[in-house]
């Protein structure tokens, strides 16, 4: 109701101020069904205009663009793609909500010409909204190649809506999509889409519902669109039910009376029959499909892919291969941002500040505060934007729903679903991706859940934490105890998955009710788009967490100002403070207590920090190049990232990096931990809060702080406890502490 | 006979759906109606999930969840 006043607000105001009505802008909402080229279609419209987000509340993903065309303002929502309009996901609800709500001007629905009966079920189910329909008759020209003949002309007349044939990856129909959007849009009247016949009995009950509706909540039938209302009573849809404060509705029985006697009890049944009778008997009327049908790629590629005994070696060299691509791909990049933050842009700043007569603590804070948090962010916009680019190239090419396949067996035995082992996969890279990752499941449960063991999973940050360890105390059998810490790491995630679905995730299991879709090359122009829209996101929305807490650790390691020994620091203090907590576990010690604070920022500088406390290094006067030699390096490792990118695609072998000596602080590891109670540290660094950037990642993905807290504190928790278990227990076998 | 009994190839006609709540509500949104027919095209490498060809479509559930649809063997 507020949006119709505020639309007839509008006009007034574009009248008084002597403007058209055409100066409004107009509001178009596109839905359509999953894997219908719905992304492809806005990405291919709306480009780098479109703006992510989430849906109020929930963690369905919400994009929107603003835009002209003709002259004339458009704003593009596009809804979750769904199969139905029934409340049953959060995808589904979200829908409904906005179109029933907000009303938009007009609906753009999205079709798969190949699968046409299935998409105009769902068609069938917005024409009930009775707003303004415009249909995409998309990926028209693979129906065409399949020899389909689409009589899009009857379909209109049979419909009463406007149908355009479309490819959203050969980008054609796409103006005239939305010509014809706008053309609808300024005449609503003329171009409303046909009242559907779904049978008599339906339409004698539907009758009888109205007139007793309208006399017994004349109000609602006016802010509702009516026939949407009066099925959805029929149906006794439990949301609409609750939205409207009714139950037990005495004229319903007598409406359904009738019904029920000639069809059965299940009126959801019989309104699902009837909507999919409408689709089917339409698809039989537009619909001339080839007498010889060949055998389909789809089904070539799935009899490999699908198959009994290489279904699932070929799963693994597409996971090992997924694996190598995000992140071997990425590393150079990562590590050139990194050396550019570390080496060339400090330099400058400080070439900027100390003539300006900065004081040494401005300089630092820019430098060690500043710069690093920045960089800290920028360094993981290689991994994300490689890992969105190939999720994305899986889920459009429709591999994704494969891997699901083969995997849920595995994965449904620990209470997950097949599509969290991808996620699980690269949090072994990295667990920022392995949790934007899991935006690749569709149920809520299923999705949160994985984000939450993703960060058992050891990532390649704890590894630096764990050789440096290993080096000093199981230097012989060294690749086995890093070996435990990952299978730890693996088995712990099963156990709280099974402890998380009795508890946290208590109830129903979520289904894997899912569509192999056809195999379909996405275009590149789409996933180049949607690549750039998720690194975005988390460049500008997690980053903003990660810097504020580089920052503030850069004050708690600073301050009070001009402290001399590190124990002085609030750094220092806060891990003295917190000490005595670790004592019980083996490491209570102030020294491994701030190493945990700062490596909240990311575990990899848990050694960083032992560095400069154990071992502090004394300022060596090294030559500073002069700003054409920085820049020259800038480019060159820029090249030379670019060349091991290359080279790791094309496997070939390049040299290590020699490791620096560290040998004062190895002397200094060793005389403070014995090997069990480095044992301990090494399995907390792997349990304890994921790290800042991860928690940034799920508050992103959840929209809410109480996932991300849940995690923090179960992980935190389990880590003490493993701590304890490995430390105590292994002193009670004589392992020596 | 229900449809997670049907083995690879063999077709069936749906007789009833015996689930209930969100499981049947889904089902019958992807087009699992009675009187459809469905055929088996195959189960996973390690013999849960399986592979249906509905309403000229590719779908693919558990086989709990297919325990519930009763079908008719049709050749």
């Amino acid at each position: 109701m507020s949006t119709q006043l505020k639309h007839k607000e509008e006009e007034l105001d574009a009248e008084l101020s002597g403007h058209s009505a055409a100066a409004r802008t107009i509001t178009v909402a596109v839905a359509g069904n999953p894997n219908s080229g719905k992304s492809t279609l806005i990405n291919a419209i709306a480009g780098t205009r479109l703006h992510v987000g989430n849906w109020a509340g929930v963690t369905v993903e919400k994009k929107e663009a603003l835009f002209e065309f003709g002259g004339r303002k458009i704003r593009l929502v596009d809804l979750p793609g769904t199969y139905s309009l029934s409340p049953y996901s959060q995808e589904e609800i979200v829908a409904r909500d906005y179109l029933v709500h907000e009303r938009p001007d007009l609906i753009i629905n999205v079709v798969d010409a190949t699968n046409l009966e299935r998409n105009l079920y769902l068609t069938v189910q917005i024409m009930e909204l009775g707003i303004p329909v415009v249909m995409a008759l998309n990926i028209y020209d693979e129906a065409t190649e399949k020899g389909y003949r689409i009589d899009a002309r009857a379909m209109e007349e049979m419909l009463g809506i406007a149908v355009v044939p479309t490819s959203a990856t050969k980008k054609t129909g796409l103006d005239e999509l939305l010509a014809t959007a706008l053309r609808v849009a300024d005449a609503p009247k003329q171009r409303a889409p046909k009242k559907l016949n779904y049978g008599e009995d339906i339409e004698v009950a539907c009758d009888y519902l109205a007139k007793s509706f309208r006399t017994s909540y004349p109000a609602l039938i006016d802010n509702y669109p009516q026939r949407w209302l009066l099925l959805k009573l029929m149906e006794q849809d439990d949301h609409v039910m609750k939205e409207l404060g009714l139950d037990n509705l005495d004229f319903l029985d007598q409406a359904l009376h009738h019904l029920r006697r000639a069809h059965g009890e299940d009126i959801e049944s019989i309104m699902a029959d009837a909507r999919y009778s409408l689709a089917s008997g339409l698809t039989r009327e537009v619909l001339h499909k080839p007498e010889l049908r060949q055998t389909e790629l789809t089904e070539k590629i799935d009899k490999l892919v699908l198959n009994r005994f290489l279904g699932i070696p070929i799963f693994m060299a597409a996971m090992w291969l997924l694996f190598k691509l995000t992140f071997d791909l990425s590393a150079p990049f990562g590590d050139w941002i990194g050396a550019m933050t570390e080496g060339p842009f400090k330099r400058w700043a400080s070439a900027i500040l100390t003539p300006l007569g900065a004081p040494d603590w401005t300089v630092s804070l820019v430098n060690d505060g500043i710069i690093a948090g920045v960089g800290s962010v920028l360094v993981f916009v290689p991994v994300i934007f490689a890992m969105m680019f190939f999720i994305t190239f899986l889920e459009g090419s429709g591999y994704m729903a494969r891997a699901a396949f083969v995997m849920d067996r595995t994965m449904h035995s620990i209470g997950l679903h097949g599509k969290s082992f991808i996620p699980m996969l690269l949090g072994f890279g990295c667990n920022v991706p392995g949790i934007y990752a899991t935006r690749t499941l569709e149920n809520p449960k299923d999705k949160v859940l994985t984000a939450l063991l993703v960060p058992l999973m050891s990532c390649g940050a704890r590894l630096p934490v764990y050789v440096l360890f290993v080096g000093i105390f199981f230097p012989s059998n060294s690749s086995t105890v890093i070996w435990s810490l990952y299978i730890m790491g693996i088995l712990l995630a099963i156990g709280m998955g099974l402890i998380f679905k009795r508890t946290l995730f208590r109830g129903e299991a979520p289904m894997f009710i899912m569509e192999l879709p056809p195999y379909r090359m996405p275009s590149l122009h789409s996933l180049c788009v949607h690549t750039w829209e998720k690194g975005k996101h988390f460049l500008f929305k997690a980053g903003t967490y990660i810097f504020a807490v580089s920052v503030l650790v850069w004050f708690l390691l600073n301050l009070p100002w001009g402290v001399e020994h590190k124990r002085d620091s609030y750094l220092g203090q806060a891990g003295a403070a917190i000490a005595p907590i670790f004592q019980p576990v083996g490491f209570g010690t102030w020294e491994a207590a701030s190493s945990l604070i700062t490596g909240v920022i990311a575990k990899e500088i848990v050694v960083g920090t032992m560095g400069e406390i154990y071992a502090p290094k004394k300022d060596e006067k090294k030559e500073v190049p002069t700003l054409q030699e920085d820049l020259k390096e800038v480019a060159t490792s820029f090249g030379e990232a670019c060349v091991k990118a290359v080279k790791t695609l094309l496997y070939l072998p390049q040299a290590e990096e020699q490791e620096e000596d560290r040998a004062g602080l190895k002397a200094a590891i060793g005389g403070s931990f014995t090997p069990l109670s480095a044992y301990a540290f090494m399995a907390f660094v792997l349990l304890y809060m994921p790290c800042v950037v991860a928690i940034a990642a799920m508050r992103q993905e959840f929209g809410t702080w109480k996932w991300a807290g849940v995690g923090l504190l179960y992980q935190t928790a389990l880590a003490w406890g493993a701590a304890l278990i490995i430390y105590q227990g292994g002193r009670l076998l004589g392992l020596g502490g | 006979m229900n449809l997670a009994k049907l083995k690879p190839g063999q077709k069936g006609k749906i007789m009833s759906i015996g689930s209930i709540g969100p499981l049947k509500r889904r089902l019958m949104d992807m087009g699992v109606l009675v009187g459809e027919e469905v055929k088996v095209l195959k189960v996973a490498p390690l013999g849960d999930p399986i592979e249906v060809s509905i309403k000229s479509y590719n779908l693919s559930l558990r086989k709990k969840e297919a325990e519930g649809i009763a079908v008719e063997v049709a050749g």
